[in-house]
């Protein structure tokens, strides 16, 4: 069985990839449109506060999902979920920096056996260096164990 | 009418709702747009199943997305400071999904408002769940 604390300490809060973006306004605006949007700053590429909706943030994936290092937990993961905080407007167009680490392992523990929750974290900063949105992406491993007998 | 300021909103008020679009033309739209149109899975039912997927699926940040845009459509002023939505089940395309956010906490001094989100299919059962928490102006 994985030893969760030791993950922590290994792993928690130590940056494991960066990457850059630049966001293309159609894609943007295409992404806001087919959600239901109607506001024309998330719409629109020509609005002068034309940014990204917090759905396309969440779309901006790291290059890998753990560290190099990290364990292999035996299930595969799942998406459970993201979470998205706007600090300032993500714009277009514009060099965007997203470094990842990772922010959260817990586990919970049922009838079916034991789930472990990774959450990775990638704060985006413009050129500036200015933070301008955090997008946690949420994994779920079915912990699975060697039943050798 | 209209959700301005932070004194228009209401303890446990249910936002005004609209019809998610979740045809498969507008599920793989949204996962070529986003860059995850390589596969089936998010735009063809018959290769989706190939995957062991019960069909094409609506992406899970395009439920995120349903939400915030409702979000948007109560208050024009909304600024979203954060949004947490849980993938619970998958959410199938071409079939009918509904949209609800209840006012759950109000903060009058900041203008900060809590909101509980869920998404559920046509059955009725809760696909995608989580909260957001917005700004608006004090007034």
């Amino acid at each position: 069985m994985v030893d969760i604390e030791e993950l922590k300490s290994r792993f928690l809060n130590l940056e494991f990839d960066r990457k850059d973006f630049v966001l293309d306004p159609e894609r943007v605006a295409v992404v806001a449109r087919l959600s239901g949007e109607n506001r024309p700053e998330f719409t629109d590429p020509t609005h002068p506060d034309f940014q990204a909706s917090p759905a396309f943030i969440a779309s901006l994936a790291a290059g890998r999902h753990l560290p190099i290092e990290f364990p292999r937990l035996g299930g595969i993961p799942m998406d459970g979920g993201k979470a998205v905080t706007c600090l300032l407007p993500v714009r277009t167009g514009v060099p965007l920096t997203g470094r990842t680490h990772l922010h959260e392992i817990y586990d919970k523990s049922g009838r079916s056996g034991r789930m472990i929750f990774l959450v990775s974290r990638m704060e985006i900063y413009d050129a500036d260096g200015h933070e301008l949105a955090i997008n946690d992406a949420r994994m779920v491993i079915r912990e699975k164990h060697d039943d050798a007998g | 009418m209209p959700v301005e300021t932070v004194q228009d909103v209401e303890f446990g008020a249910e936002l005004e709702a609209f019809a998610p679009d979740t045809s498969v033309a507008a599920t793989g739209a949204f996962a070529d747009a986003v860059g995850w149109g390589g596969g089936g899975r998010f735009k063809d039912h018959a290769a989706a199943r190939l995957e062991g997927l019960p069909g094409a699926l609506v992406p899970g940040i395009m439920a995120m997305g349903f939400l915030s845009s409702m979000i948007h459509r109560w208050s024009p002023t909304a600024h979203i400071e954060h949004i947490d939505t849980v993938f619970r089940a998958p959410v199938i395309a071409d079939e009918p999904c509904s949209i609800s956010a209840v006012v759950t906490d109000i903060d009058s001094d900041s203008g900060r408002v809590e909101l509980d989100l869920s998404v559920r299919n046509g059955k009725g059962e809760t696909r995608v769940f989580g909260t957001a928490r917005v700004r608006l102006p004090l007034g």
